[in-house]
């Protein structure tokens, strides 16, 4: 294949944007992603199948929306009512009552973009809607602090560093100056993640309580970072983390706050089958044999080319599609390469749809993992895993790595299936799809782990447990605590 | 003037102390110990508060209420899923927490048998994990519902309305607080509506078999069988 026919243009359309567009004389086609400043991927040929003619069609031309929707208004409380039960709600408000006119103060380090300011956007309007008045700031810095704290966020897991004076002194200096700008007159102060850490310097002037949340894995920090963050986080009154993995030795008490999903979002929220049709069609999926879905960044830590070569020991036994979708490869040159090596595992099989979405394409991968047969996580490595945890709450069999908070999710064989190998994941999906009962039954009991454990009020509810134990409103004991009796 | 209450036609049993339905939230903590490996897994158990025995026994059959097949405890999961021990794994699930009205003799049981293991299987011991088992303990905090019964009609009106967090509450987690082979349920039955029998009945439902949905099902079962009686 020549050089300039791997390379191809984005076809912009009717805000539509041709992913993979067809060569007008070619059968055999293309994936590309947008055209975005020089990230161009090489063209994938398609052998000739019996697949019908719409479907290579729309696998040629996946209609891919090229502007955000506008952003839904925020759900109520009582909207969970359906999806929890009333009792749910019903002590989720109790446990409010007992805080009502408590003051919150949430501070983070950007206010768009990235999983903190997402939960927070949910989080803070549930709290505020409860008569817990809870402000949300975000810290200020230059370039310098951010370049700073992305070092650390590396450090933190694992990199190479070199902490410097100079580097310590930008980052206590910014923190000063966030500090010395911020009034702290609330009951409760809940700091995510390092880069405003130092903030504990004004907890001797306020009254109010201190909790850091650690969204972060600090299982393998380096040494020097963490030795210079510990003095600071061992002064609040309480952690927070992800999973027991991801913690340090603290001397203050620690907690457990899964992530959580929101069952209302665009990216969980129920859908008429209409509509999972239509995106079924847009991407060319033939909703008539079974479909394996990864919904993720092109990353090599999510393992795409493990998962492609999985499909083909499966596509030997099993007549299947396996769809690839997730983004990050427009915007991150290594995610470009890491799709080129996706398209190129492929090769030529129609039946690996690699769809390279933006980030607002939450509805369309809700409809993508409804209409899937079995969901593959296969990670290498991974924080907690939140695509898992939505496959389970839409009552999918999962597969998924053994690796990071995934075996949290997924309680081998009872709420789906761990893997640690290609081998391995590819007899496991085999094996759901020729028992289909089996499958239906992961699915049934992932879809209740998700529900007790992994949605947003569930997180809520915890967060207003940890505010009255902090408050001494309830009492940590022995025995059972008791509030409000 | 106050009136008096209007007694359902079909019932006569009030009970001189209502049943207060209560539910129980919990928040995890994460604690210090930690085990690779068997080995470490049981001195773990040996040193740990008892509320992280209690997490990973009864506090697990809550949060892990759904699934029917095969998940007993935490510790055998464990001993199955990341140590590939079965036959450890058999024995720590056959472990009933309905037998035990203490942690203290809940542990005991637990060493004992991860030590017989170890003592016929020393290679297990120090064999590496897949993954850590990290020991927990949970905060609980008891919430009261509005739910409040003084017939046995308002108790089978209760039941099919409170969460099954307040089911395992009265039903599982009230053992360790009764220092009973009891339940709050079979105790009010027997004390304040005389329903002796009922409340033996409720006894013998299995919570290893069902899910706690299956459990609420079958106390109604028992308890309807009692209305129809009437």
């Amino acid at each position: 294949m020549k050089e300039k026919d791997r390379e191809q243009k984005a076809v912009t359309q009717d805000k539509t944007i041709e992913v993979n567009p067809a060569k007008p004389e070619k059968a055999p086609e293309t994936v590309a992603p947008p055209e975005d400043g020089g990230q161009r991927v090489k063209e994938r040929r398609f052998r000739q199948t019996d697949l019908p003619a719409h479907f290579i069609e729309r696998r040629k031309h996946p209609r891919i929306k090229t502007e955000p929707p506008p952003p839904p208004a925020p759900p109520r409380l009582e909207d969970y009512a359906a999806i929890i039960g009333r009792p749910e709600l019903d002590e989720i408000r109790f446990l409010a009552r007992h805080l009502q006119g408590k003051t919150v103060k949430m501070v983070n380090s950007t206010a768009v973009g990235g999983g903190v300011a997402e939960i927070l956007n949910r989080l803070i309007p549930l709290l505020n809607e409860l008569e817990i008045p809870t402000k949300w700031e975000v810290i200020t810095g230059g370039n310098d602090f951010f370049e700073v704290t992305k070092g650390f966020h590396n450090a933190l897991h694992g990199g190479d560093y070199n902490l410097t004076k100079q580097i310590q002194d930008i980052f206590m200096a910014y923190n000063e100056q966030n500090r010395q700008r911020m009034q702290f007159p609330e009951d409760l102060f809940v700091i995510h993640d390092p880069q405003p850490v130092g903030l504990i310097r004004s907890k001797a002037e306020t009254r109010g309580r201190w909790i850091w949340r650690c969204h972060i894995d600090l299982s393998n920090p380096h040494q020097g970072v963490w030795d210079f963050l510990l003095p600071m986080v061992d002064q609040y009154d309480a952690a927070i983390f992800s999973a027991p993995a991801f913690t340090r030795r603290l001397a203050i008490p620690q907690y457990l706050f899964y992530p959580s999903i929101d069952p209302l979002s665009e990216k969980n929220r129920e859908l008429d089958e209409t509509y999972i049709d239509k995106v079924c069609d847009d991407f060319g999926i033939d909703r008539s044999r079974p479909i394996l879905t990864q919904i993720s960044r092109f990353d090599r830590l999510k393992d795409p080319v493990g998962v492609i070569e999985s499909y083909k020991l499966v596509k030997k036994y099993v007549d299947c599609q396996l769809v690839l979708a997730g983004g990050g490869a427009t915007d991150d040159p290594e995610g470009a390469v890491v799709l080129q090596e996706v398209m190129e595992a492929a090769g030529d099989d129609p039946d690996v749809i690699i769809l390279n979405l933006p980030p607002w394409s939450g509805l369309e991968i809700n409809a993508l993992q409804r209409a899937s047969t079995v969901i593959i996580q296969k990670s290498l490595k991974e924080g907690f895993g939140l695509t898992v945890t939505e496959g389970l709450w839409k009552q999918k069999p999962v597969v998924a790595g053994a690796v990071g908070g995934i075996p949290t999710q997924i309680i081998h064989k009872l709420t789906g299936v761990l893997v640690h190998s290609v081998e391995g994941c590819a007899y496991q999906i085999r094996y759901l799809l020729t028992h289909p009962e089996f499958a239906t039954q992961l699915g049934k009991n992932g879809r209740e782990h998700a529900k007790e454990n992994f949605l947003i009020t569930v997180n809520l509810k915890r967060w207003l447990l940890l505010f009255q134990i902090l408050l001494g409103m309830a009492k940590p004991s022995k025995d059972a605590l008791s509030v409000g009796a | 003037m106050a009136t008096a209450p209007q007694f359902p036609a079909t019932r006569e049993r009030w009970a001189r102390s209502p049943f207060y339905f209560n539910s129980a939230a919990h928040l995890l903590r994460i604690g210090r110990f930690r085990a690779n490996n068997l080995q470490e897994l049981l001195e773990a158990i040996r040193q740990c508060p008892e509320a992280s025995i209690f997490q990973h026994t009864f506090q697990t059959l809550e949060e892990h209420h759904f699934i029917r097949e095969g998940f007993s405890n935490d510790f055998s999961h464990w001993a199955f899923a990341a140590c590939n021990e079965v036959e450890l794994a058999e024995r720590l699930a056959a472990i009933d927490v309905r037998e035990f009205t203490s942690i203290a003799t809940l542990r005991e049981r637990i060493i004992h048998i991860i030590e017989s293991y170890l003592q016929k299987n020393p290679r297990a011991a120090s064999r590496p994990a897949m993954e850590p088992f990290y020991l927990m303990a949970a905060d609980i905090v008891v919430v009261p519902t509005p739910y409040v019964a003084r017939n046995i009609e308002e108790f089978a009106d209760g039941l099919r309305r409170v969460s099954i967090h307040s089911i395992y509450y009265h039903f599982i987690d009230a053992r360790l607080r009764l220092k009973l082979d009891n339940n709050d349920f079979s105790v009010w039955l027997e004390t304040e509506l005389d329903l002796g029998p009922a409340a033996d009945r409720l006894k013998r439902i299995d919570i290893y078999t069902s899910t706690l949905e299956g459990v609420r099902r079958g106390i109604l079962k028992v308890i309807e069988t009692e209305i129809a009686r009437a």
